[in-house]
């Protein structure tokens, strides 16, 4: 699972190392497992450099630049038939539970009515009882400044290899939710059974989802920024601006 | 009972006359694993002999299963189970719906529903995670199912599920069905649900279907279980010469080159699905080319479409423009198989394939998914249009309602046909009507010339005036038997879609003698052999798998995989994927024959709860039948010879003793024995029947 655990996670390295399977396939190691497969002590370990920019706890002054991610998922609404098999494996295979209202790929809430809901009224909007079509949501990975990220007043979420997802660190995610009250797209999701926020983290690299779609209608494609030409689901409250210690960083850049 | 992988625990019960909402242990019903085990159990403890199906006292279960949400492969179905309106002695039936509902309560956290009593006004049922509320469905009640599902949906956010009724299940229509996810239908409960004051049953759940097994591992597995599997009703092989496949066959593995969802906005090509492209399999059925022709089929496709958790899309979903301007109901309607003939089966003169066809077909479902009517398998519509050709309808209507209808628009094929014929029956308009929304069974009482009609070939009626279902024609004496079993029209296509593999017959035989100890069990179509025990052991298989699937719960309309379409694996399915997949999600240990023993007995209670009903004693006589012309038709070739399905009267009778011997029941009487439902775990079943004098 590519949620994080942080004394797993040494201090001086604050990701998880993503490792290959002798089948090929991704999976994400924690630091003491990952010795235990090298079979070396840390201090001989010459580790990856693989970059966490995350928001520092407590920090007075917290830097929110992230690189962007490598890759995105995406869908393609008129191959897309409700079969739902992609929230199927978000969550099976990733959370051992089947759960769609944890699926960090969203079908069911457009499945019926489309994404204005059931305001765009029967046979007039999208979904099955509209005109059919229905629109898969994915996370966009957005770029710097992330809107989770800057809404976590934990530092939970953070940028990890290997392809930069925007991920939430359990062991300092409260279960506050904010994020999903900063998301613009309602992407991030509660796992109300661990008390914990998740969001999705591109199985690196390997989406389970996209794997999953009996029709193609998902794939995993290199990453660009679509989060101005995709619309939003609703405008995020005006409560949650930039903390006073984000903002305060953000000049550095931004002169 | 605490919450088990697959399982929730616990089961809602709502009884409508109190308002008082409680819950059961499941538990108490594991031995019957869920779905419409779950309902044949509760009608036995609940539901005294005598019970009519609009009784307060009935109950109407909605069986979901412990891998129903649980994201195993075909897993979106809900089975539904009560006294069957349709049948003329309201004995025991499921309605089976998919769509996603029945994945939406187990999210919500429950095993099953059980309704009963009478609520004093229309209801609706509200249930929101463990919250549940009966709320006033005034507003709603008149109306079709597309607006409560809207209106119900605007009260309390689109992400809601809904089952509802139409105005035939309010109207007391037998021939009515509970409509969930705007195609989906559970034939004949629909009356059952208006008799309760019960309009819709809505979902919201966000809770987990838990898995017990590790991740790695239910994913292997998962995958391994989609490889098995080929397209509807489970081809293994594409039905034109494709560059991967070895063979080709008559199968509904139809995708190819240059086909078209024509009307998805750009069109999408269904192409090349080859077997190990996993990620194609939602295109392998193009259903609308199945049921409306090539032409307007991939013209009018939007896309595929289906239930919960399954990759095989066999609902199509179409736009058909001229709806609007022509009829003023919805162009987009989805459907499948009978679904969609539905509005063809009232016209004997529609070409086949036509733009007139599929116009017909899309009105059909744009009301009578609606109305919630259901087509009892095609049943009632062929019998008004004989009573119609026949000059019945003319000799028995008062002249002043037969010149009220409109048969004009029947003689010259017009769609518009269906806006009346079907509002008629809907509302019960005249004596018309009211004699076809009581369905075939109650129409035959009445018009001995029905009666007489149902007896023939070209009635396709099995016995009490139950459609036939992959009967005679798959499989000879298997169909014969499996539809002698129902009451109502036999739901099971375990058997057909053995049989539809599209595999040549070498290898069906093979796999066969694997499967039923010898490769005699299985013969050419319409070719059909002397009946043998391979057959009666065939039909029993096709049976506990029925009722398994429908209990756990699992699609029969695709499943089993009893074949495959891998090569590697020489054609061979895996039997035992249903008791791995239950053993994997809920963390037990279940073989293969612990599940098929838990299907016997699903089998055996269903057998003992329709005789309690009929207080039948020779279940073998009076309720194992077909119709005359399973053993007369075609006159003029004989029973059992080549290019025919005629079955043979004292062959069918060695099928029955071969078949009660393999199922443990008694051969004089086709009652199940003391020793057998004891074996079971059914002694308190066998108590019963003895103080009834049913059994010794």
């Amino acid at each position: 699972m590519s949620e994080r655990n942080s004394d797993d996670a040494g201090k001086t390295l604050e990701v998880d190392l993503p490792v290959s399977s002798p089948a090929g396939e991704w999976h994400i190691l924690s630091r003491r497992d990952f010795l235990k497969i090298v079979g070396v002590g840390a201090s001989a370990l010459a580790l990856p450099q693989i970059v966490a920019v995350g928001v520092a706890d407590a920090a007075p002054q917290a830097q929110t630049y992230g690189p962007n991610a490598k890759g995105m998922i995406i869908g393609d609404p008129t191959r897309c038939t409700g079969c739902r098999r992609c929230e199927i494996a978000c969550t099976s295979f990733n959370d051992g539970k089947s759960q769609p209202a944890l699926s960090r790929v969203k079908i069911v809430r457009n499945m019926n009515f489309g994404v204005r809901g059931e305001q765009g009224g029967a046979a007039r909007g999208e979904g099955n009882y509209g005109n059919f079509l229905i629109v898969q949501e994915t996370c966009r990975q957005c770029a710097h400044p992330v809107p989770c990220q800057l809404a976590c007043p934990n530092g939970a979420i953070e940028i990890a290899g290997p392809v930069n997802a925007r991920i939430i660190n359990v062991d300092k995610c409260t279960g506050c939710q904010m994020c999903q009250a900063a998301c613009p797209w309602a992407m991030t999701v509660f796992d109300a059974a661990k008390k914990k926020s998740s969001k999705c983290h591109l199985c690196n690299g390997d989406p389970e989802c996209v794997k999953a779609c009996p029709n193609s209608a998902l794939r995993y494609v290199p990453w660009q920024d679509r989060s101005r030409d995709v619309a939003q689901r609703w405008s995020v409250p005006a409560y949650l601006s930039t903390p006073a210690n984000v903002a305060s960083t953000c000049v550095q850049c931004h002169k | 009972m605490a919450p088990l992988g697959g399982y929730q625990g616990k089961i809602l019960r709502v009884d409508l006359s109190s308002g008082k909402i409680t819950t059961e242990d499941t538990a108490k019903y594991k031995d019957y694993l869920g779905g419409t085990g779950l309902g044949y159990k509760i009608l036995w403890d609940e539901v005294k002999p005598g019970t009519k199906a609009w009784d307060p006292e009935n109950r109407i279960i909605f069986g979901v299963g412990p891998l129903t949400g649980s994201g195993s492969p075909l897993s979106g179905r809900t089975s539904i189970t009560s006294l069957f309106p349709v049948n003329i002695q309201e004995l025991p039936g499921t309605g089976h719906m998919g769509g996603q509902w029945g994945a939406e309560l187990k999210f919500a956290g429950w095993d099953s529903l059980i309704i009963q009593g009478k609520a004093d006004k229309p209801v609706w049922l509200y249930i929101n995670d463990d919250k549940v509320e009966i709320r006033d469905a005034k507003h709603l009640w008149g109306n079709g199912v597309f607006r409560a599902t809207a209106e119900i949906s605007a009260e309390v956010g689109p992400e809601v599920q809904v089952a509802a009724i139409g105005q035939a299940g309010e109207n007391l229509v037998r021939v009515s069905c509970v409509m969930c996810n705007r195609s989906h239908s559970a034939g004949g409960m629909g009356s059952v649900m208006g008799s309760k004051n019960l309009k819709a049953i809505a979902i919201k759940g966000t809770g987990a279907v838990q898995i017990a097994a590790d991740k790695k591992a239910w994913k292997d597995f998962v995958y391994e279980y989609l490889s098995l599997i080929g397209a509807n009703n489970q081809g293994v092989v594409p039905t034109t010469p494709q560059p991967w496949a070895e063979y080709y066959g008559a199968t509904r593995w139809n995708a190819q080159k240059g086909q078209f969802w024509g009307a998805a906005n750009p069109p999408v090509e269904t192409g090349v699905c080859s077997a190990d492209d996993l990620n194609k399999m939602g295109f392998r059925t193009h259903k609308g080319v199945l049921d409306h022709g090539d032409g307007p089929g991939q013209r009018h496709t939007v896309r595929g479409g289906g239930c919960h958790a399954c990759p095989i899309r066999c609902h199509v979903y179409t736009d058909v423009p001229a709806l609007e301007t022509k009829y003023g109901v919805s162009r987009y309607n989805a459907n499948t198989c009978i679904g969609n003939s539905f509005g063809k089966s009232f016209f004997d003169n529609l070409a086949s394939g036509s733009e007139i066809a599929i116009e017909a077909s899309q009105l059909g479902c744009a009301l009578a998914d609606d109305y919630g009517l259901w087509s009892d398998y095609g049943q009632f519509p062929r019998d008004i249009l004989y009573a119609y050709r026949k000059g019945i309808i003319k000799a028995k209507l008062d002249p002043k309602e037969y010149d009220s209808i409109p048969w004009k628009l029947l003689d010259a094929g017009d769609p518009a046909w269906l806006l009346d014929i079907m509002k008629r029956i809907t509302y019960k308009q005249g004596e018309l009507g009211k004699l076809f929304a009581d369905g075939p069974a109650f129409l035959e009482k009445k018009w001995p010339e029905i009666a007489q009609f149902h007896q023939t070939y070209e009635s396709s009626c099995w016995k009490d005036a139950h459609a036939k279902h992959h009967s005679n024609e798959n499989g000879g004496q298997v169909g014969t038997l499996i539809n002698m079993m129902y009451n109502r029209d036999s739901q099971c296509h375990t058997h057909s879609n053995y049989l539809a593999s599209g595999l040549p017959l070498a290898v069906q035989k093979e796999i066969g003698a694997e499967l039923f100890g010898t490769p005699d069990a299985v013969d050419a179509n319409n070719n059909y052999t002397k009946m043998n025990k391979g057959k009666a052991v065939f039909a029993k298989l096709s049976l506990v798998y029925l009722e398994l699937h429908n209990s756990l719960t699992a699609c029969n309309w695709t499943l089993p995989v009893w074949v495959s379409p891998r090569k590697d694996r020489k054609y061979r399915g895996d039997i035992a994927m249903e008791s791995k997949a239950l053993a994997m999600v809920t963390g037990e240990t279940v073989s293969r024959a612990d599940l098929e023993m838990t299907g016997m007995r699903i089998l055996h209670l269903f057998r003992a709860l329709t005789a309690r009903y009929m207080n039948e004693k020779d279940m073998r006589k009076n309720h194992d039948k077909a119709n005359e012309w399973v053993f007369e038709y075609p006159a003029d070739k004989p029973a059992l010879s080549a290019g025919v399905s005629r079955m043979d009267r004292a062959d069918i009778e060695l099928a029955k003793d071969l078949f009660y011997e393999e199922m443990g029941w008694d051969k004089a009487t086709g009652m199940p024995t003391r020793a057998t439902l004891e074996k079971a775990g059914l002694k308190y079943v066998a108590d019963e029947l003895a103080k009834q004098g049913l059994i010794a």
